[in-house]
């Protein structure tokens, strides 16, 4: 397995980072995933990448999940450790020739958002909204890279007096034009949810677009 | 309303049958391995549930000559027929709609499969096919479809389920756009067994060491990482979706202490991994039916479990473990998109090992673009790891690319595909350009086989008997007999064309 330096591992809270390696020599798109793991393991995991298709290297967003071995063993990585790389994999991409033209919803839960991270970084003339689901406030993590016009944040315990909404509450309350290209990341739940609110509202499948995490 | 899920007896000039079921390469054999087809098994239940009459018409595993099938099906005057389709078998199938559609006109044909769900216009075009189905939830689809069918006259016109391609008159086509699958998996109900005839299927299955066994409902539909590009499970017209850990325990319970079955498989694309895989088999510790005398076997990626989940699954009775190993140099697994690498390999089978599991190799050989020097390491690593004890068992099948996954397009895009007729895509013999001569391929098939001959495996299979564990018992004195006449079959069809194929 083409194992690589890693360069930076970012803290974004207690248990989500921002893993930075090098970049592969492979040609890359953005939404597409890696394979990673170490060479002790003798597993790895499949993880999208978060940063833009063209920078010189590549960054994930990863939140280590309770018994996960490999998300735990990732997070202890520092600058110089190795770690095992390979891909890039998938095609949960936006279409080079409608990029242009199209008007793209981005829906995310917790780190599902990394592909429309991606996304945003390597166009940056793209149409999009991004409808964010996370618990807390602390975890929109890297709002500032969309334009805050773009980015709706849903947070469904905030701290605050503010009533919690979830990423269907607001899909619910608000219309889209139904020519709008639909990408859903994350929690299979939350993707199951989002579909049936879309349907309702005139959405077909063949607008819709989906990458689960599990 | 009557539903036939109907699967025809396919027989060629050989004499031997078809396998044509659920993500199976179509292949023919004289002792034909009779595989369940889960997602459709799915459906029966589901159409029967829901108060239609039910036809589980599989002529393979009912044993019928074409001709008495075709009657039967005839007499039995369904108001749906449902096919499945794979790329080797279409003209087969266009025929026989053209045939079943003249004695029954009024009767809706309906054709699933991984072929067609790519090509719906063209059975559309070349038979009397009244409904294709456009995405591999047929289960979830076909439910709706037949509600909407029985109710409504006009269905041509006004049926809104999506996924669909649809005939509305001689002139027309439409299509009701993509499926995507939003319901969860657990709504689909388990299979229900007297009316699919489990039995039929529980003895002539080279998965099973001990029988009757069964196929369980797939925790999985698609496959979580599908990603191969030689596999039917990629594409983004599959949706990845995961049954419950609770659900599935349920299933087995019953199946081990009201149905008697001695080996479950489950043919997801890959079973569960990490959290899930731990909670499932230690629910078949708590429950206490890893005592019940009842094997265990799944399909997995070698990257996907690590030491504790897999003694854990061995605590649990579980044996059969069946692992895709496409080939052993870094280039081809690169260019499969296939994710693991040799060292995974290594550590994965080593720790099966240890802890008693079986695992089973499924090779393939003949990619357009692998080398004398890449085949031969491809042989040498599966003779050390077989020798070595690492693989307990393997098949070997020729690379055909099939059913439009991204490795078929890529040969028709790089003009490698010598199939002149889809009937050429049925595994017998290699249909690509390759860099040496095919026989080289068929030498490479046979000593892959010739391996469960050696001395040095016989030797490390007799050695195993000191573990003491008495499936290494069963292995060596009921499976290994079996296996023997299954490997000769093997062999004859994998290399029948050695000798005669120009390139």
């Amino acid at each position: 397995m083409p194992t690589l330096k890693v360069i930076d591992n970012r803290a974004l809270s207690d248990d989500t980072y921002i893993l930075r390696t090098e970049r592969p020599l492979a040609s890359i798109k953005a939404g597409q995933c890696f394979s990673l793991g170490t060479s002790d393991l003798g597993i790895n995991r499949e993880y999208s990448m978060y940063s833009s298709a063209k920078d010189s290297y590549v960054d994930f967003m990863i939140r280590k999940v309770p018994e996960g071995r490999v998300s735990n063993k990732l997070s202890t990585l520092c600058s110089g450790d190795e770690i095992q790389l390979s891909g890039p994999y998938g095609e949960f991409c936006l279409p080079e020739d409608e990029i242009q033209t199209s008007t793209y919803l981005f829906i995310a839960s917790g780190t599902g958002i990394a592909p429309f991270h991606s996304f945003v970084l390597s166009h940056p003339l793209l149409n999009y909204r991004i409808i964010h689901g996370v618990r807390f406030e602390n975890e929109t993590y890297d709002k500032e890279a969309y334009s805050r016009d773009r980015y709706v944040p849903c947070i469904s315990q905030p701290n605050t007096r503010n009533y919690g909404q979830r990423v269907t509450d607001f899909l619910l309350k608000n219309s889209f034009a139904t020519d709008t290209k639909v990408y859903l990341c994350g929690n299979r739940n939350m993707i199951v949810d989002a579909i049936e609110i879309l349907r309702t509202k005139g959405f077909s499948g063949d607008s819709i677009f989906t990458e689960a995490f599990f | 309303m009557k539903i036939a899920i109907s699967y025809p007896p396919i027989i060629n000039a050989l004499g031997q049958k078809a396998m044509v079921s659920q993500n199976r390469n179509v292949q023919y054999f004289k002792k034909p391995t009779y595989l369940l087809p889960v997602i459709h098994a799915q459906a029966a239940t589901w159409l029967k549930q829901i108060g239609f009459e039910v036809v589980w018409d599989d002529g393979n595993a009912q044993l019928k000559e074409f001709q008495e099938w075709f009657e039967d099906l005839i007499k039995a005057r369904p108001d749906i027929v449902v096919f499945e389709s794979t790329t080797p078998v279409m003209q087969f199938y266009w025929d026989l709609i053209k045939s079943l559609k003249q004695i029954l006109p009024q009767t809706v044909v309906i054709m699933t499969g991984y072929h067609s769900m790519r090509r719906p216009d063209e059975t559309l075009l070349e038979s009397p096919t009244d409904i294709v189905l456009k995405s591999n939830h047929i289960d979830f689809i076909l439910v709706r479809v037949a509600d909407f069918i029985s109710k409504d006259p006009d269905w041509r016109n006004n049926l809104d389920v999506e996924g669909l391609q649809i005939r509305v008159d001689e002139e027309s086509i439409r299509s009701t756009g993509s499926f995507v699958q939003v319901e969860p998996l657990d709504k689909s109900p388990v299979i229900a067994r007297e009316l699919v005839r489990w039995k039929d299927y529980a003895y002539e299955n080279g998965n099973f060491l001990r029988t009757p066994g069964t196929y369980a409902t797939s925790v999985l539909r698609d496959c979580m990482f599908g990603k191969c590009t030689f596999c039917r499970y990629n594409g983004p017209e599959l949706t990845f979706s995961m049954m419950s850990v609770e659900k599935s325990l349920d299933e087995y319970e019953d199946l081990i202490n009201n149905q008697g079955v001695r080996e479950i498989f489950d043919d997801s694309g890959v079973w569960y991994r990490g959290r899930e895989a731990r909670q499932f088999a230690q629910g078949i510790i708590d429950r206490g039916l890893n005592k019940k005398g009842c094997y265990f076997g799944i399909n997995t990626r070698f990257e996907y479990l690590d030491e504790e989940t897999i003694k854990l699954m061995a605590e649990a009775n579980f044996r059969f473990i069946l692992l895709g190993f496409e080939a052993a140099d870094d280039e081809t697994l690169q260019r499969l998109n296939k994710g693991y690498q040799m060292e995974h390999v290594e550590k994965c089978l080593t720790w099966m090992t240890k802890y008693g599991l079986h695992p089973h190799l499924t090779i393939m050989v003949g990619y357009y673009w692998q080398s004398r020097e890449q085949l031969d390491l491809t042989v040498r690593t599966v003779r050390d790891l077989m020798h070595r004890g690492l693989a307990r068992t393997l098949q070997v099948t020729l690379c055909t690319p099939l059913d439009f996954t991204p490795y078929h397009l890529e040969c028709i895009k790089e003009n490698v595909l010598l199939a002149k007729t889809y009937s050429d895509h049925d595994m017998s013999k290699l249909i690509v350009k390759t860099p040496v001569p095919h026989d080289e391929y068929y030498a490479a098939v046979r000593s892959m086989y010739a391996i469960s001959y050696s001395p040095k495996f016989l030797f490390r299979q007799v050695k195993f008997l000191f573990s003491w564990r008495k499936r290494d018992w069963e292995f060596l004195f009921i499976y290994g007999i079996r296996a023997l006449r299954r490997v000769r079959q093997h062999i004859f069809n994998l290399t029948q064309n050695e000798g005669t194929t120009a390139n």
